[in-house]
């Protein structure tokens, strides 16, 4: 899957074109994002991968509307995202903070929904649906802070169902939450996907977690970021954690997507991205 | 057993102090400490009568209205300033000289632009109390959590959605610090612009018995000012409970952690 | 995509960009500076146009020229003398007893419970309720000023010392304790940077409302001072006089302010330095 930059594909529901991000700082300009195209299909679920510091948050504002890239576009169903468009929903990895502490957890999820003026009757319906999907049902009640991490990350998640987005942004969810916690959101994500048939871009810099979950890795390169591959991954669809995780073909995708990342690491960059690319210094592994 | 020992530890001082007082009177005649019976007496004569209803009420009444209007501008300006950038770096410094003027030497400028009336009492409460209020609402509307902010936008919520959901309630921890302050203040706003400048009102009654050297009935006026005291902050007190639930819970989990 | 031409010139854009950024502060005291100079006109005109009488309220020129010329006068010093002798006095005796009493208190559970009512009870009694005992007790001399300012900044001070020796992390203490440090010691060395800062915001509160209580005093009871003056010259129809006796107050009111951030800045700088390092 090599996309044209020139040609916005015609049934892409997401497409990030020739995006560009450059950061004014105190110790002058950073150059966050360099040179990014790729496209979502409809129904997509993706994960995006890079090396820490490789940019990836600094994507997902883009695309999500909060931030104006420097260079370049971001078009959601063809229509160029100037802010936050109405059929994305984001989840961030800081769930203590993008969680509204003086709100119960129901009041929490329904919140984007009363704003949109949907009735009363669809709002409870959807918001029910969307508690019982993260497996919530019975906490309503309580304040996210209140709840264990994970716990309050599934708050969000059924926040951002209940919107009903076609597209779904996750900037490193569980990052923060512990191991078993992880395995079992990690799960409720797949689940969700399938269920909802919503599109999924998935930041995390977690390597076996991006394999775990997506169709599509998506490696990004190290700062300035490039895309340094971008691949399919050919595991079934039915997946859990044990005997996915002990496939074969895991372990061999497993062991490309770290072999990627270690070059990008080091420096190295693809060989279109870098065409014409001054040389950073002490950083050509090639 | 454990709720005895709870009522000792919130008596036991009290009753020490209060012993101590009557003990120490018992046999004396000092002329200006009332004693504890003759200062419960005299506390029901005083105040039991009409005059709750000629000083005591009128100066509730000024004091609820001015507290109230200034509570009301300093959280509908705090909020304007607090949003728009260049409003607030234009307003600031200046806003940050009218805190630092000592609020009671408002009592003679507003007494000289208003003369001698209940308005300039109101006056003189508003404008003294709004200050604590605006400038706190102001740096609570900064200081929103960028991921809250975001998270917000990503929704879709702006406008008065985003004042009404997000901007205040996020602020309303730094707005209550500003309200609290702004009751005391308050209180003591009122009692001045009725010893100053006034023929009625409790301040005003309380410096008559000390003129005419009326001790029991004085002190006894100062009793009625530190109960009003008491009774604003458990009334304060509850009032946050209630709004900030939410935040003493969270930073109840923060600590805990 | 031009995007070697920005990582060719690396350096370029920092210079400028440090500019910029210099640019943004200037422009923000500028702004404030235009908001000073805003209000001043509007007060310059509201009593030219004849909005407010000039009796009433003169324009700020001439209560700004008659600020300069208390400048001069001994007798404004003077005043300004006894107004800062009973604030410092009263806040210094305040802090003396609400440290002592708070590191008392706080260090013992069953101090912390017995006081915690009467505490609570006198605590929100207001200062001014004290007037006509002051009065009665000490006339107008500094001592009715001294008695309602101690009063007001003692509790200002104690709540919060209280808060700070509450505050001390069970793991620094036990941590302190495995290490054989005795009572003192842990006082001095874990209890007393914990308050420290605690302590700080209360001193910091408590020379603003020692100062509006000193104010007070001068302005109700008349003991010497800035207070008594505005009062004097209110009464005596001094009217630009006491306008800028006013703006005097707010003068100092704003000195204080900034000396008190000064002083907390330079004791607490480890703290926010070793705050800052946590969160990252």
């Amino acid at each position: 899957m090599q996309p044209d930059p020139t040609q916005p594909n015609t049934e892409a529901t997401l497409s990030v074109r020739g995006l560009k991000k450059v950061y004014q700082t105190d110790g002058g300009d950073v150059e966050a994002v360099r040179n990014l195209t790729f496209d979502l299909r409809a129904g997509e679920l993706a994960c995006l991968v890079g090396p820490s510091g490789s940019g990836k948050t600094t994507l997902l504002k883009c695309i999500s509307g909060l931030m104006a890239p420097t260079e370049g576009e971001v078009l959601l169903d063809g229509k160029r995202v100037t802010g936050p468009p109405k059929k994305m929903a984001v989840v961030f990895q800081e769930y203590g903070r993008s969680l509204f502490p003086w709100m119960r957890v129901r009041d929490n999820v329904e919140l984007p929904l009363k704003n949109q003026g949907v009735p009363k009757g669809e709002r409870d319906r959807l918001v029910d649906d969307a508690l019982e999907a993260v497996g919530l049902s019975h906490v309503p009640r309580s304040y996210p802070w209140q709840l264990s991490g994970g716990m309050q990350q599934r708050v969000a998640i059924a926040r951002a169902i209940a919107y009903q987005p076609e597209v779904l942004l996750m900037d490193e969810p569980f990052a923060a939450v512990d191991a078993q916690t992880r395995a079992d959101l990690e799960d409720l994500i797949r689940v969700v996907w399938k269920k909802l048939g919503v599109t999924v871009l998935f930041v995390t810099h977690d390597i076996d977690e991006s394999v775990y979950l997506g169709e599509r890795v998506i490696i990004l390169s190290s700062s300035p970021t490039v895309i340094q591959e971008d691949i399919q991954i050919d595991l079934p669809a039915d997946r859990d954690q044990l005997n996915t995780r002990s496939l074969p073909r895991f372990t061999e995708l497993r062991h490309h997507v770290y072999e990627q990342i270690q070059l990008a690491k080091k420096g190295h960059r693809p060989a279109a991205a870098s065409a014409g690319e001054t040389p950073v210094k002490g950083q050509r592994a090639g | 057993m454990r709720t005895a020992r709870n009522i000792g530890y919130i008596l036991g001082l009290p009753v020490l102090l209060v012993l101590v007082w009557w003990v120490s009177t018992l046999g004396s005649v000092n002329f200006f400490v009332p004693k504890p019976a003759d200062l419960v007496e005299t506390f029901g004569e005083v105040w039991f009568g009409d005059r709750f209803f000629s000083d005591v009420l009128p100066s509730l009444g000024r004091l609820v209205v001015g507290v109230a209007v200034a509570i009301l501008i300093g959280v509908v300006g705090g909020v304007l300033i607090g949003s728009v950038r260049w409003l607030r770096s234009l307003l600031e410094p200046t806003l940050e000289f009218f805190r630092a003027i000592p609020p009671p030497v408002l009592v003679p400028v507003l007494m000289l632009l208003m003369g001698i009336t209940d308005s300039m009492k109101v006056m003189v409460i508003i404008s003294g109390c709004v200050w604590p209020v605006l400038l706190n609402t102001i740096e609570g509307v900064r200081a929103v959590d960028p991921v809250l902010s975001d998270s917000a936008h990503t929704y879709g919520i702006s406008g008065w959605a985003r004042v009404r959901y997000l901007v205040l309630p996020s602020a309303s921890p730094q707005i209550m610090a500003g309200v609290r302050q702004s009751l005391s203040l308050g209180l003591i706003l009122m009692v001045i612009s009725e010893m100053f400048a006034s023929s009625s009102g409790l301040g005003f009654t309380i410096v008559q018995f000390q003129r005419s050297f009326a001790i029991p009935e004085m002190w006894s006026g100062i009793v009625v000012l530190g109960l009003l005291g008491v009774a604003m902050s458990f009334i304060f007190q509850w009032a946050e409970r209630n709004i900030l639930r939410w935040y003493h819970g969270q930073k109840e989990v923060e600590n805990a952690a | 995509m031009s995007s070697e031409t920005l990582a060719a010139g690396g350096a370029a854009p920092s210079v400028e960009r440090q500019r910029r950024k210099a640019g943004k502060g200037a422009a923000k005291q500028l702004l404030g500076i235009l908001g000073i100079i805003g209000f001043l006109a509007t007060w310059e005109l509201i009593p030219r146009l004849g909005l407010i009488d000039e009796r009433f309220l003169p324009p700020a020129s001439e209560v700004i020229a008659a600020l300069v010329v208390d400048f001069g006068l001994t007798a404004f010093w003077v005043a300004v003398g006894e107004t800062m002798k009973a604030w410092f006095l009263g806040l210094l005796m305040a802090v003396a007893a609400a440290v002592l009493l708070g590191f008392i208190i706080g260090s013992s559970e069953f101090l912390r419970k017995a006081t915690n009512s009467t505490i609570e009870f006198l605590r929100p009694i207001p200062s001014v309720a004290l007037i006509p005992l002051a009065v009665l007790l000490f006339g107008v001399k500094i001592e009715s000023s001294l008695l309602l300012i101690v009063y007001a900044s003692f509790w200002q001070v104690l709540i919060q010392v209280l808060y700070g020796v509450a505050d001390v992390d069970m793991v620094a203490n036990n941590t302190a304790r495995t290490y054989g440090l005795g009572r003192m010691a842990r006082i001095r060395y874990v209890v007393f940077p914990t308050a420290l800062p605690y302590l700080m915001t209360g001193v910091r509160l408590a020379a603003a409302v020692a100062l509006v209580l000193a104010i007070t005093a001068e302005l109700v009871i008349g003991s010497p001072g800035l207070g008594r003056e505005i009062a004097l010259a209110q009464s005596g129809g001094a009217i630009s006089g006491m306008y800028a006796l006013v703006l005097a107050t707010g003068l100092i009111g704003v000195l204080i302010n900034m000396l008190m951030r000064q002083i907390e800045k330079r004791i607490l700088g480890w703290h926010s330095s070793i705050r800052s390092e946590v969160i990252v």
